[in-house]
C-alpha cells in the first residue's frame, strides 16, 4: 500500500490487514470476516481512519510524556529514560472468554498457594507421587530452611502474573507461572489512563471493564494479611532502589495505595520485629509488598554481601511478626521445571479438572522425554528453568546447527536444569507498525491478587513481540505493550 | 515520614539552594573584579575562602593560581565538594531518589539543569557569555523553588525541604558577607574607600537585594548599613534573621505534625539563641561587635543547628524506652 493513499481522509485503519496463516487472530477469522464477538468494537476503531489514527497517536505520545508516563530506567549515569513502546490498537478479549480465562486463574493460583504450603509442611505431593522430590529439591527458588514457617493467613501468593498464551484454535493456555514478584501491572493502569483519552467514545460504546480498583485491591489484600500480633495496621512497599528497572511502578504503586515506599536501609528489625526509621521514631511494620528478591532480602540468612535487605526480615517472617508479599520460597512453584505437573497438583490438591490447559512440556530430566527433546531439537523451544525474561532459551526452528549442538551438551550436562516445548504459533492481534497495521504476536499476563480471596484484574498486560516474525514479547527483547479490553457484556 | 526521605528533601533543597548562591556569587564577582584594581590572586580567592574550601585548593591547585583556574575549580571542579557542578548533582542524585515524594515537574526542572551542564552547549556558553551561563543556572533554581511551592503538596516533605532552604540560605548570605573581611579585611565605623562601597555593592548584587536596599535606607550606603541589612532585615527573603526565622516557622511546623507540641529539640534551642542574638543588634553594635567574628559564629549555629536536625529527623535507628520516639 502506499503511504500517499494511506494519508487520504477516510482509509479504514485496517483496510490492507492480512492475517498469517495457521495463526489465530485476535480480530478476523481465518476467512477475513471480523470475529462477531469483537466486531462492533474493531469496526469503530477501523472507521478512525489512517490519518486520524496518526493524530491520535502524537495525542497519546504527549500524553505519555507529560503525564509522567516515562517509563524511566535510570540505570545509567546519565539518567536516560526508556519507554516501553505502547501500541494504540487495543487487544480485546470477549466476556466469555474471560469467564473461563477468570475462572481457570483463581483454580490455578489456589492449587498453586496449596502446593506452597504442602511443599513447606508435609510433603505430601513428594510422599504421594505426584512430583518428584528431585524436581522440587532440584528447584533454584525452593528454601528448605523454610519449612516449617507459615505465612500470615496461610497466603503465600499475594500478586500472581500467570502468562497466558492462545492456541491455533484461540484457546487460552498457561505458558508459564509467575508467584514471586511479578510486574508491569503500572503499565496496565498507566495504558488504560491514556487509551481513555485517546479514544472517549469508543471506550464507551465498546464497555470495558475497568482496571483502576486494582491500587485498592491490592492494598485491601496487604490489609487482610496483617499478622494478629499488630496494634496498628502498617504497611510499606519496598524497592531496591532507584536504580532498579521497575523503581517507576515501585513508586507508583506505593502512591496509588498510600505507603510508604522504603528501601531496605528504611527498615530494621529488633526483637524479631520490623520498623520503619521515621522522622517520628521507629514505627511498627507488619506487612511488607516487597519487590526484592528473596537472595537479597536478608544478609543473615541468604547472600550476605546484599545491602538491599533487611537484617533479621527472615527472623521476623518466621516468627509471624511480618507478613511479606510475597511469602519467601515461592520460586518452587513457578520454577519451569515444576510447570509440566501443576496440572496434576490441582487434581490432587482440589479434586478438580484444570480449567485452563497449558503447554506440553517435556523434562529433561525424564529418560524418555530427553531422548525425545535431543532428536527434535530443531522442532522444539529448550528452556533453562532458572532464566526469565526470555534468556537461556533455544528457539530450535529458528537456531543454527552449532547452537542445537551447544544446548545439547549443556542439557546433557545438567538435565534438571532444562524443559522443552513445541514451538506454539502464538495469537496475533493487529499492530501499528510505522504507519501500517500488521499482525504481531501477543501474549496476556493477568494478574491475581489474593488476600481473604483470590481477584482477578479484568484485563492485564498484552505484551507484543514488536519485530516482524518475532515470537519472543519481553521488554528486554524488543517487546512493547497494548491496553487490554475485557469487554463487559455478550 | 521515611526518615531518608525526609533527609533527601532536606538535602535536596540545600544543594539547590548552594548552586542558585554560588552562581549569583561567581556572577558578581566577575562584573566586580573589572571594576577595581586588585592583584590577579585576590580575583576569586576570597570566594574559595568562604566557601570552606581554603585548604583544599592551596594543596590541589596551589594558592597562586590563575584567576580562570580558580573559577574553574568553583565551577566545575569534581574535587571541590562544594562546586557548583558537584551541588547540582548531588540536588540531581537527591531527587532522583524521592521522585515519589516531588512532583514530576520538579524533577524534570533538576534533571534537566543537570543534563544542561553536562552538554557541549553550557560549556560554550561558560566560555563565550558567562553572564548567561550563571543567569540559566539562577533562573533554574528559581523555577524549582517555585515549582516546589506550586505543584507539591505542603506537608511533611515540603516543610523539610523549605527548613532545608532556610538554613542554607541563612549560612551562605553569611558566606557571602564575609568575602568582604577575606578580600579587604575587617569592617570598622569609619569612613571607607571606594574599593570597600564597591565590593559592598557587589554583595548586596549577589544577594539579589540592591532594590530592597535602597528601599529601606535610601539615605545611607556604607558597609555596616549593607551588614545590617543583610543580617538583620526581618522582611527581606534573603537576610540572615529572615531566615532564621522560617525555619523556626518549618521546624515548629514538623514538630507540631509530629505530634510533638510542646516539646523543644536542640535545633529549635539553637536557632531560637541565634535569633535572639540578631534581634538584639543594630547596625553599631553588630559593627563593634565584630562583624567577621558575627558571621563565623552564625555559619558556625546553623551547621549545628542542622546536625541536630540529622540526629532528630533522620538517625532513628534505635528503639528508645518507651518503644517510641527517641527524641530527647
Amino acid at each position: 500500500m502506499s503511504s500517499a493513499s494511506g494519508e487520504q481522509p477516510g482509509h479504514p485503519l485496517f483496510e490492507d490487514y492480512q492475517t498469517l496463516p495457521g495463526t489465530f487472530d485476535e480480530f478476523y477469522e481465518p476467512s477475513g470476516e471480523l470475529r462477531p464477538q469483537v466486531r462492533s468494537v474493531v469496526e469503530q476503531l477501523d472507521r478512525i481512519g489512517k490519518r486520524e489514527f496518526a493524530r491520535r497517536r502524537k495525542v497519546a505520545d504527549a500524553n505519555f510524556f507529560k503525564g509522567g508516563v516515562t517509563f524511566a530506567v535510570y540505570s545509567d549515569q546519565r539518567g536516560s529514560e526508556k519507554i516501553f513502546p505502547f501500541d494504540l490498537i487495543p487487544r480485546i478479549i470477549p466476556a466469555s472468554d474471560w469467564r473461563r480465562v477468570e475462572t481457570g486463574l483463581k483454580q490455578r493460583v489456589t492449587a498453586l498457594n496449596a502446593f506452597l504450603t504442602d511443599v513447606y509442611g508435609d510433603q505430601r505431593a513428594i510422599a504421594e507421587g505426584v512430583v518428584p522430590a528431585f524436581m522440587v529439591e532440584g528447584a533454584s527458588g525452593y528454601l528448605r530452611q523454610l519449612r516449617g514457617v507459615r505465612p500470615p493467613k496461610g497466603v503465600y501468593i499475594h500478586i500472581a502474573g500467570i502468562d497466558l498464551i492462545r492456541e491455533p484454535d484461540g484457546t487460552f493456555v498457561v505458558l508459564e507461572d509467575n508467584a514471586r514478584t511479578p510486574s508491569g501491572v503500572s503499565y496496565v493502569l498507566e495504558n488504560r489512563t491514556v487509551m481513555k483519552r485517546v479514544y472517549p467514545r469508543i471506550f464507551r460504546d465498546a464497555g470495558v471493564r475497568g482496571v483502576e480498583e486494582y491500587p485498592v485491591r491490592l492494598r485491601k489484600a496487604l490489609a487482610a494479611v496483617r499478622p494478629e500480633s499488630t496494634d496498628e495496621h502498617h504497611a510499606v512497599v519496598l524497592t531496591p532502589g532507584s536504580f532498579n528497572s521497575a523503581y517507576f511502578e515501585h513508586g507508583f504503586l506505593a502512591r496509588r495505595m498510600g505507603c510508604d515506599l522504603v528501601e531496605g536501609r528504611d527498615l530494621f528489625v529488633d526483637d524479631d520485629r520490623v520498623y520503619a526509621k521515621t522522622t517520628r521514631g521507629p514505627a511498627r511494620v507488619d506487612v511488607i509488598y516487597r519487590r526484592i528478591d528473596d537472595a537479597f532480602l536478608d544478609p543473615e540468612v541468604f547472600n550476605p554481601s546484599s545491602v538491599l535487605g533487611v537484617p533479621g526480615l527472615v527472623r521476623a517472617y518466621a516468627k509471624g511478626n511480618v507478613a511479606l508479599a510475597n511469602a519467601i520460597g515461592n520460586g518452587v512453584a513457578d520454577d519451569k521445571g515444576i510447570y509440566p505437573f501443576v496440572p496434576d497438583l490441582i487434581r490432587f490438591y482440589l479434586g478438580e479438572d484444570p480449567i485452563l490447559g497449558q503447554v506440553t512440556t517435556y523434562v529433561c530430566a525424564r529418560d524418555d522425554d530427553r531422548a525425545y527433546v535431543m532428536e527434535n531439537l530443531d522442532k522444539l523451544v529448550v528452556k533453562a528453568v532458572n532464566e526469565a525474561g526470555g534468556y537461556g532459551m533455544l528457539v530450535g526452528p529458528k537456531a543454527t546447527k552449532k547452537q542445537h549442538a551447544e544446548f545439547a551438551e549443556r542439557i546433557r550436562s545438567n538435565p534438571r536444569n532444562y524443559i522443552a516445548q513445541p514451538l506454539i504459533e502464538l495469537s496475533t492481534c493487529p499492530t501499528s507498525v510505522s504507519g501500517h497495521v500488521e499482525p504481531r504476536r501477543v501474549d496476556l499476563r493477568p494478574y491475581v491478587v489474593t488476600g481473604d480471596q483470590p481477584w482477578v484484574l479484568p484485563g492485564g498486560l498484552t505484551r507484543v513481540a514488536l519485530v516482524k516474525g518475532s515470537y519472543v514479547v519481553n521488554s528486554s527483547q524488543g517487546g512493547g505493550s497494548k491496553d487490554t479490553w475485557i469487554l463487559a457484556k455478550r | 515520614m521515611i526518615s531518608r526521605v525526609a533527609e533527601s528533601c532536606f538535602w535536596l533543597s540545600r544543594y539547590s539552594e548552594r548552586a542558585d548562591t554560588l552562581a549569583r556569587l561567581i556572577d558578581v564577582n566577575l562584573a566586580f573584579i573589572l571594576d577595581v584594581d586588585l592583584p590577579a590572586e585576590q580575583h576569586w580567592l576570597p570566594l574559595v575562602t568562604v566557601v570552606g574550601e581554603g585548604e583544599r585548593f592551596a594543596e590541589l591547585v596551589g594558592a597562586s593560581a590563575d584567576p580562570d583556574t580558580t573559577q574553574g575549580y568553583l565551577v566545575w571542579d569534581e574535587r571541590n565538594p562544594t562546586s557548583l557542578s558537584n551541588s547540582i548533582y548531588w540536588a540531581r542524585e537527591n531527587a532522583r531518589t524521592i521522585r515519589e515524594t516531588i512532583s514530576l515537574e520538579m524533577w524534570e526542572a533538576i534533571n534537566d539543569l543537570w543534563h544542561w551542564l553536562q552538554s557541549d552547549e553550557s560549556r560554550e556558553i561558560y566560555k563565550d557569555d558567562a553572564h548567561a551561563f550563571f543567569a540559566h543556572v539562577t533562573s533554574a533554581s528559581m523555577l524549582f523553588h517555585g515549582l516546589c511551592l506550586t505543584t507539591m503538596s505542603h506537608d511533611e516533605a515540603f516543610d523539610f525541604m523549605r527548613l532545608g532552604t532556610a538554613l542554607e540560605r541563612a549560612q551562605q548570605v553569611a558566606r557571602i558577607m564575609d568575602v568582604k573581611y577575606h578580600s579587604l579585611g575587617p569592617t570598622g565605623p569609619g569612613p571607607e574607600t571606594s574599593l570597600e562601597s564597591a565590593q559592598w555593592l557587589a554583595i548586596l548584587r549577589s544577594c539579589s537585594a540592591v532594590e530592597s536596599f535602597h528601599k529601606r535606607s535610601a539615605s545611607s550606603f556604607d558597609g555596616p548599613s549593607v551588614a545590617a541589612f543583610l543580617a538583620l532585615d526581618v522582611t527581606f527573603p534573603r537576610s540572615i534573621r529572615h531566615n532564621v526565622e522560617r525555619a523556626l516557622n518549618f521546624l515548629s511546623r514538623i514538630q507540631d505534625a509530629g505530634g510533638l507540641q510542646g516539646r523543644t529539640s536542640e535545633a529549635e534551642v539553637i536557632l531560637e539563641d541565634l535569633r535572639v542574638v540578631l534581634a538584639g543588634h543594630d547596625k553599631a553594635s553588630l559593627v563593634a561587635a565584630g562583624l567577621h567574628e558575627m558571621l563565623t559564629e552564625i555559619v558556625n549555629q546553623v551547621a549545628n543547628a542542622s546536625a541536630a536536625v540529622e540526629r532528630q529527623f533522620f538517625s532513628s535507628a534505635v528503639l528508645s524506652e518507651d518503644g517510641a520516639t527517641q527524641t530527647q
